[in-house]
């Protein structure tokens, strides 16, 4: 009998695995032109962009998806030459994997599309005058309220420290963004540089500790959706579809500042399928496929040709359109060097 | 002594074939990482987050870090409480599986085996509709008029266990469902006509010869929990770090895969002393990786 329960388990476990299987092998048959191998946010790139960019160029997309900058980086400088060609890092992270020396320099000549950024989004610290990187899609952290069950105005992020907020409130599970967010509601950078301000930071983060009920980066619309809580910090994506669900969800961004970011398109020096890269990235660009992105990620879209072409919901949304002042009084957050072990002390203690 | 061509072929050679790419496969994948982790568990980072190869002790000293302990002792009382309730929970299971006629014992098994076809964050993140602020479970409650305003049943460390057991839960019911099963049932007889009942039959009869088989799955369930870090994301809303989470956060966002690793080293180590118990109590190695 127990021989027989054996192979009910092992049948029951490998069906589920050759069904698996099928499901990969079947689309892999097409005639093609080549590849092109995409390393990118999860919930980034429309499947309806991939298959038209195959479908005019026969080249054949793989995509697969990350969801921080420093599993990108360990991928990338793990995973061996050529795994990828076009890999999409925010802001610091563009400067670290130049400083690595791991992004190829850009042939302009052949990415005309270039002219359709918004120039306000170009020539930024982490690479000036773009020679490595092209902004893609960005955003910033703000405050998700939900007008019904918070009645007082908030304004900053230290509004979201009473009592009214007592498990109450989603964030994003991401050292750099809340640890920013509270150095900036007390007059620091988002940048902290000094042990005094650490200590400053650390003591207000446990105050805010009892307000949280849960920390999630995947999705914490979900959390103000659902009615788990009645604010968070998150970007300001998440806050354009939750206000595009409800009428009830309103968005502040923060009046010190927010932490602002830009994900850029990028060449690895590795990449083996640097000609269809471009063509990708040239593709990505125009504003007609801009618009296709836009309508499925309601991210800042930095791409002004394709704006007269968005949908109203994304053009009146704050969230969404994010106003430019908002971008400009805005910090990037940098790479911390050595001082990465203080952020995860600090978020070790906020979150144990 | 000469060179014994035939025994060199007909037992070396064949041995070598069969069995050099089990060990290939033992030393690439297991052995060397295992290895490259220990090493790094001695290193520090640079600035530019690389792993700088120089001898430090520093990361084995953080361990001691009151938060740390802390998060060890959080973690630890997690996985005690899984592996009870999933002995509670699995004991009677398996009893009845045993007792039971072959159709429904085949049923029994099929729902323990059938939710395995989903992935489990899916069947987690189901739990957050059940039991979230304005859940079914929640309205429902409401509704029956039981209570006024929703408990709050998410996001805390009752529901880390919860997800624990959830998840874990089958791993302790087949150990204990192979000792059933085996059980010499002439003992169980002798001790009825010797005019024990029940409840004196189970504590000094079918328990002690039982108590391999729980002991299995506790090992079984105790040491996965230790790593489940989604469960706790998941579950716990990320307010109830086990050591999972600590690891895991060492290598994706620290960028300290040095003490990372000297977390992990630790991990092996209280594996390695639960398994060294389970064996000195008599346990076999083979239980713990068969059904």
């Amino acid at each position: 009998m127990r021989k027989g329960l054996v192979c009910l388990f092992l049948f029951f476990a490998g069906v589920g695995v050759f069904f698996t299987g099928c499901s990969g092998s079947a689309s892999s048959e097409k005639e093609s032109a080549g590849e092109l191998n995409l390393f990118i946010w999860t919930e980034y790139m429309p499947a309806s962009v991939l298959d038209a960019f195959e479908r005019e160029t026969g080249i054949k997309i793989n995509m697969s998806t990350y969801s921080s900058n420093e599993d990108l980086l360990a991928k990338v400088k793990s995973g061996g030459d050529g795994i990828y060609d076009v890999v999409v890092p925010s802001d610091y992270m563009v400067k670290m994997m130049i400083n690595e020396g791991l992004l190829l320099e850009l042939d302009k000549t052949k990415l005309n599309n270039i002219e359709n950024v918004e120039q306000a989004y170009l020539n930024r610290y982490y690479d000036l005058g773009n020679k490595f990187s092209i902004p893609y899609m960005g955003g910033v952290m703000a405050i998700a309220v939900n007008k019904t069950k918070i009645a007082s105005p908030i304004a900053s992020v230290s509004d979201l420290f009473g009592e009214e907020f007592r498990r109450n409130l989603v964030v994003l599970d991401d050292n750099r963004a809340i640890i920013g967010a509270v150095s900036k509601s007390l007059g620091y950078s988002l940048n902290p540089a000094t042990d005094e301000e650490f200590e400053a930071i650390e003591s207000k983060l446990l105050e805010l500790k009892p307000n949280i009920k849960l920390r999630d980066s995947d999705s914490p619309k979900t959390a103000m959706l659902n009615g788990e809580t009645a604010a968070g910090l998150m970007w300001s994506a998440e806050i354009a579809i939750c206000m595009q669900e409800s009428s009830n969800f309103t968005v502040v961004f923060p009046k010190e500042g927010c932490y602002v970011f830009m994900d850029n398109l990028t060449i690895l020096k590795t990449a083996k399928n640097v000609e269809n890269a471009e063509k990708f990235i040239n593709f990505v660009l125009r504003p007609d496929i801009s618009k296709m992105i836009s309508d499925e990620y309601p991210y800042l879209n930095p791409n002004k040709a394709a704006l007269p072409l968005l949908t109203d919901s994304y053009k009146n949304n704050p969230a969404s359109n994010i106003a430019p002042e908002v971008f400009r009084n805005g910090e990037f957050v940098q790479d911390a060097g050595l001082k990465v072990e203080k952020y995860d002390e600090l978020w070790t203690k906020f979150t144990k | 002594m000469l060179f014994d061509k035939t025994k060199f072929t007909s037992k070396t050679v064949p041995l070598f074939v069969m069995v050099s790419p089990a060990t290939a496969w033992l030393v690439l994948l297991i052995a060397i990482p295992l290895l490259y982790i220990f090493v790094i568990s001695f290193c520090s980072t640079t600035e530019s987050h690389n792993i700088a190869f120089s001898f430090t002790l520093k990361n084995y000293i953080k361990l001691f870090d009151r938060t740390i302990l802390s998060i060890y002792w959080n973690s630890l009382s997690v996985s005690v409480l899984t592996a009870v309730f999933c002995v509670l929970i699995a004991y009677p299971f398996a009893y009845i599986m045993v007792k039971t006629s072959p159709l429904k014992r085949t049923l029994m098994m099929v729902g323990l085996m059938l939710p395995f076809w989903t992935n489990s964050l899916i069947r987690l993140y189901s739990w957050r509709t059940l039991l979230g602020r304005n859940g079914y479970v929640n309205d429902f409650l409401i509704y029956i008029g039981v209570i006024n305003e929703p408990i709050e049943m998410m996001f805390t460390r009752s529901a880390v266990v919860l997800g624990m057991v959830y998840t874990l839960l089958p791993f302790m019911v087949l150990p204990i469902f192979a000792v059933i099963d085996k059980l010499d049932k002439t003992l169980i007889e002798a001790s009825k006509d010797l005019g024990a009942n029940f409840i004196k039959t189970f504590c000094y009869v079918i328990l002690p010869l039982t108590a391999p088989g729980i002991f299995a799955g506790v090992i079984m369930v105790f040491i996965p929990s230790l790593g489940l870090f989604f469960v706790s994301d998941l579950m716990g809303g990320g307010n109830n770090q086990i050591i999972g989470n600590l690891i895991s956060r060492q290598f994706k966002e620290a960028f300290n895969w040095p003490f990372g690793a000297t977390l992990s080293i630790m991990l092996i180590a209280i594996t390695i002393f639960l398994v060294r118990v389970y064996t000195k109590k008599g346990g076999k190695l083979d239980e713990l990786g068969a059904v």
